[in-house]
């Protein structure tokens, strides 16, 4: 089961630790409970995340995760698979492949610490684009940093860094890359995928309202983002054009789609690394141009 | 006549005078005594001060006093101006100086159904509408006022920019800050936000009568 006993919270120590929380990481190992009503079916999946996501970040981030799936336990239109693809994806995407985390599986591979659970194949030179790396530090640091780069011009330059656990000074250099956990949640990039996540399952609420039969592959759209550098991008780019493109317009009610889920399919199998993504934009207008113009609220 | 060390005599008594309001500076619990007794001592001290020409402990005591009474100022206002708004209104305005201000974009959507509330917000200019209800709300609403009290901290709706504009927002965090500093503002925000919830419960208790009303109308055949 998960969960224990609360720490005491009086004394000096305790006040000294709640003073200085955004510096040393908050006192909270309590590990959150299971949402109430989950299926028997899906509790492994939502444990498994809630252990990963105190290892990613902290007790308050998996707590977060935990409130997340409670808004879809007992929802109507939502049967345990679908609340286990939600569990699974979640997890996924609440754990994004920043420099961070390289360096936290890269030494969870090197101890052998990794509990037997599948580790995501890591590489020991990760490519970033530089935006990407340095929104991985406090929005304070990290904000007139990127502004300077961008009046450079340089914000999207490649950049390699080394994540090889193979000597001691490079272990160390993992471990000081890991430690910077305890900031991420001030960071640009932890912004940035707050408001993903819950653009994501505030699309998943607008499907079960509007058109219940799309919901399984809004959900699914989470896989199109993955790792990091310019796969990332360019699946966080597909993402948000088949959104704004169809799903959204169609949930506003000013396209009027009859089968949402089909077209997010046809859509997306037209996603290509292309930066530009002149297949999907066509693809895109194309299935927009496909519904009668009459049906459409906003003509 | 030598008057140094009546000037000398004098600097010791108003050192000596000066640590006592330093000292009941320290135990003051809240903020506005900690401010009155920390100008007294600026005060004391600053005349200290004069008798042994130490200017340098003149202007830090003249910079702390303005810095002491301007908070002083602010912290006062803001006790008057909720006061003032629990007894008219209900208006949120006296918020506005510890606001921040933030441009938003048409389409931008400034916070999701379900997403745990950490701030509120006041509309000054631009459209914005509630998604799942689809209401328009106008200029100077505020947003989330309830959301800080609520136990669940969710936000119930989803605010979208439909029209570019300027949004203030402050963070509930700022908000307790001054909850905990100022009693008297606690109280005053406390039944100020109960009046709110009880006009909203009214509002909704109109609308259900209407609605009850236009449902036991006899329909025409």
């Amino acid at each position: 089961m998960i969960g224990s006993a609360p720490v005491s919270d009086d004394g000096v120590l305790s006040s000294l630790r709640y003073l200085f929380a955004d510096l040393i990481g908050e006192d909270d190992d309590t590990p959150p409970f299971l949402p109430e009503g989950l299926p028997e079916a899906v509790a492994p999946v939502a444990s498994d995340a809630i252990h990963m996501l105190i290892d990613y970040q902290s007790t308050a981030y998996a707590q977060l995760y935990v409130d997340r799936l409670k808004r879809f336990v007992g929802r109507r239109g939502v049967d345990d698979a679908m609340l286990g693809e939600i569990a699974r994806l979640m997890a996924m995407r609440m754990s994004y492949q920043d420099p961070i985390r390289i360096a936290q599986l890269k030494l969870a591979q090197a101890d052998g610490t990794a509990g037997g659970a599948p580790l995501p194949p890591i590489g020991d030179v990760g490519r970033f684009r530089l935006d990407e790396l340095i929104g991985a530090l406090p929005a304070i640091v990290a904000e007139p940093v990127l502004d300077t780069l961008e009046w450079l011009g340089w914000l999207h330059k490649p950049v390699s860094i080394s994540f090889r656990a193979a000597s001691r000074l490079g272990i160390g250099r993992l471990k000081l890359e890991a430690s910077l956990r305890r900031w991420r949640r001030y960071s640009v990039r932890y912004t940035q995928e707050r408001v993903w996540v819950e653009r994501w399952l505030h699309m998943i609420d607008r499907s079960l309202t509007k058109q219940p039969k799309a919901a399984p592959e809004i959900v699914q759209t989470a896989t199109m983002i993955q790792g990091y550098g310019d796969p990332y991008r360019q699946g966080l780019a597909d993402w948000h054009a088949i959104i704004d493109g169809l799903a959204k317009p169609t949930f506003d009610g000013v396209l009027a789609l009859s089968d949402l889920a089909a077209a997010i399919t046809e859509a997306g199998a037209t996603a290509m690394p292309d930066p530009r993504q002149a297949a999907l934009k066509r693809k895109i207008a194309e299935i927009r141009a496909r519904v009668p113009a009459g049906a459409n609220a906003a003509e | 006549m030598d008057t140094s060390h009546l000037a000398e005599h004098a600097g010791t008594a108003g050192t000596l005078f000066a640590s006592i309001f330093v000292v009941a500076t320290t135990t003051m619990r809240t903020m506005i005594p900690l401010r009155v007794f920390g100008i007294l001592a600026n005060i004391v001290l600053m005349v200290t001060a004069i008798p042994s020409h130490n200017y340098l402990v003149m202007l830090v005591q003249v910079v702390m006093l303005v810095v002491n009474s301007y908070r002083l100022h602010q912290m006062l206002q803001l006790v008057r101006d909720v006061k003032k708004s629990v007894n008219s209104d209900l208006s949120m305005e006296w918020l506005k100086p510890f606001m921040t201000e933030r441009n938003c974009a048409a389409g931008e959507v400034l916070f999701y159904k379900d997403e745990k509330a950490e701030d509120m917000l006041y509309i000054v200019s631009g459209r914005f509408r509630l998604v799942e209800s689809g209401i328009e709300l106008p200029v100077g609403a505020i947003v989330g006022e309830l959301g800080m009290l609520s136990p669940s901290n969710m936000r119930t709706q989803t605010l979208e920019c439909i029209e570019a504009g300027l949004i203030l927002s402050v963070s509930y965090s700022k908000v307790e800050e001054l909850y905990v500093q100022n009693p008297a503002f606690g109280f005053y925000f406390l039944r100020l936000a109960s009046a709110r919830l009880f006009q909203n419960i009214d509002t909704l208790e109109r609308r259900l009568a209407h609605q009850v009303a236009q449902s036991a109308e006899p329909k025409p055949a």
